[in-house]
């Protein structure tokens, strides 16, 4: 009898120290949400912060050119410095256009001139995809909307670039 | 795509669209210590490497989860289970499944193995996040990611 109360208590004791655990555990996860429902001060600076990509506004062409840059992304307690990649050119106007290479259909990165086939336009190497040196998806091709543009800016003749910022499908 | 929650809710909504797999290999042995450095900065640029592949094909290409095995273990016995996952994920269908090493023993088994082995001479480095580096690495991944492309 005193045996069988001893193992009663120990398995409540177990079960008081997981929940405690569990408990824990749910708080710490609760903890970084309430604060960025609270204060958005706090919020990860980094997605839509301008980088300088290492491109100097005197080498862009009016051909695209592809830049390669990293962010810092903070998801809750999770670190990581995932690439970003920008199509940089001028256009008729000498006003810059960085677009982003996701393709619109499920992801792909597109290039510049990819396909022998279809010069002068974005090509998509899963499905075909392509779009037009403005980034507008071309119809009959599987993407529904056009590339998005990053937000820009210029400084001491370097370019920044920011949030690619999606478009309506055309 | 990866293998996340998110990601794929848009392969299941998309299946059609996927019909290339890669499983990234990756060998490792504590009791082999002085071989324990070599190792583990491979499997270090090995991951930069499978992310980079990712992201250039993420609409057609699905990164299964990475296969440990041990380094000086017997590579029949793992051939066999390598085999086991490339039924499980040919069956999805996926019409074309790689497995992606800097393992050179592998080489010898190629052979024995259902998928496509894309062996690659892997290289240590203390300097992963240098500009030099993940130069070099997108390089290779171009080259990797034609060759992909070229059983399309
Ligand atoms: S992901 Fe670009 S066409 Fe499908």
């Amino acid at each position: 009898m005193s045996e069988e109360k001893q193992q009663v208590s120990r398995r409540q004791f177990l079960n008081y120290t997981l929940t405690g655990v569990g408990g824990f555990m749910a708080a710490g996860l609760l903890a970084p949400m309430l604060r960025m429902a609270i204060d958005p001060v706090l919020q990860p600076p980094s997605e839509g912060e301008f980088v300088n990509v290492g491109l100097a506004v005197e080498d862009i062409t009016t051909t695209p050119q592809r830049v390669d840059w990293k962010i810092k992304q903070v998801d809750g307690w999770y670190e990581s410095e995932p690439g970003r990649t920008a199509w940089v050119y001028k256009d008729d106007n000498g006003d810059i256009i960085a677009l982003s290479p996701i393709c619109t259909h499920l992801g792909c990165v597109v290039s510049w001139e990819g396909s022998e086939d279809h010069p002068n336009q974005f090509f998509c190497p899963c499905h075909d995809g392509r779009y037009t040196k403005d980034g507008v998806n071309v119809k009959g091709t599987p993407p529904l909307a056009p590339l998005p543009t990053f937000e820009q800016k210029v400084e001491n003749g370097m370019l920044y670039l920011g949030k690619a910022i999606p478009r309506k499908g055309a | 795509m990866q293998w996340t929650k998110k990601d794929m809710e848009l392969y299941l909504g998309s299946k059609e669209y996927f019909d290339t797999a890669i499983i990234p290999i990756i060998p490792f042995q504590l009791s082999q210590e002085a071989n324990i450095g070599k190792s583990t900065s491979k499997r270090e640029v090995l991951s930069v490497f499978v992310t980079e592949i990712e992201r250039e094909l993420s609409g057609r290409l699905l990164l299964i989860p990475n296969y440990y095995y041990l380094e000086f273990g017997d590579k029949d016995e793992e051939a066999k289970r390598l085999n086991n996952w490339t039924e499980e994920i040919s069956k999805q269908p996926f019409k074309h499944v790689f497995i992606l090493t800097f393992d050179a023993g592998w080489k010898r088994h190629e052979k024995d193995l259902d998928a496509n082995l894309l062996w690659l001479p892997g290289f240590q480095t203390d300097q992963l996040n240098s500009t030099e580096i993940l130069q070099m690495i997108r390089g290779q991944v171009a080259d990797v990611v034609e060759l992909i492309r070229s059983y399309w």
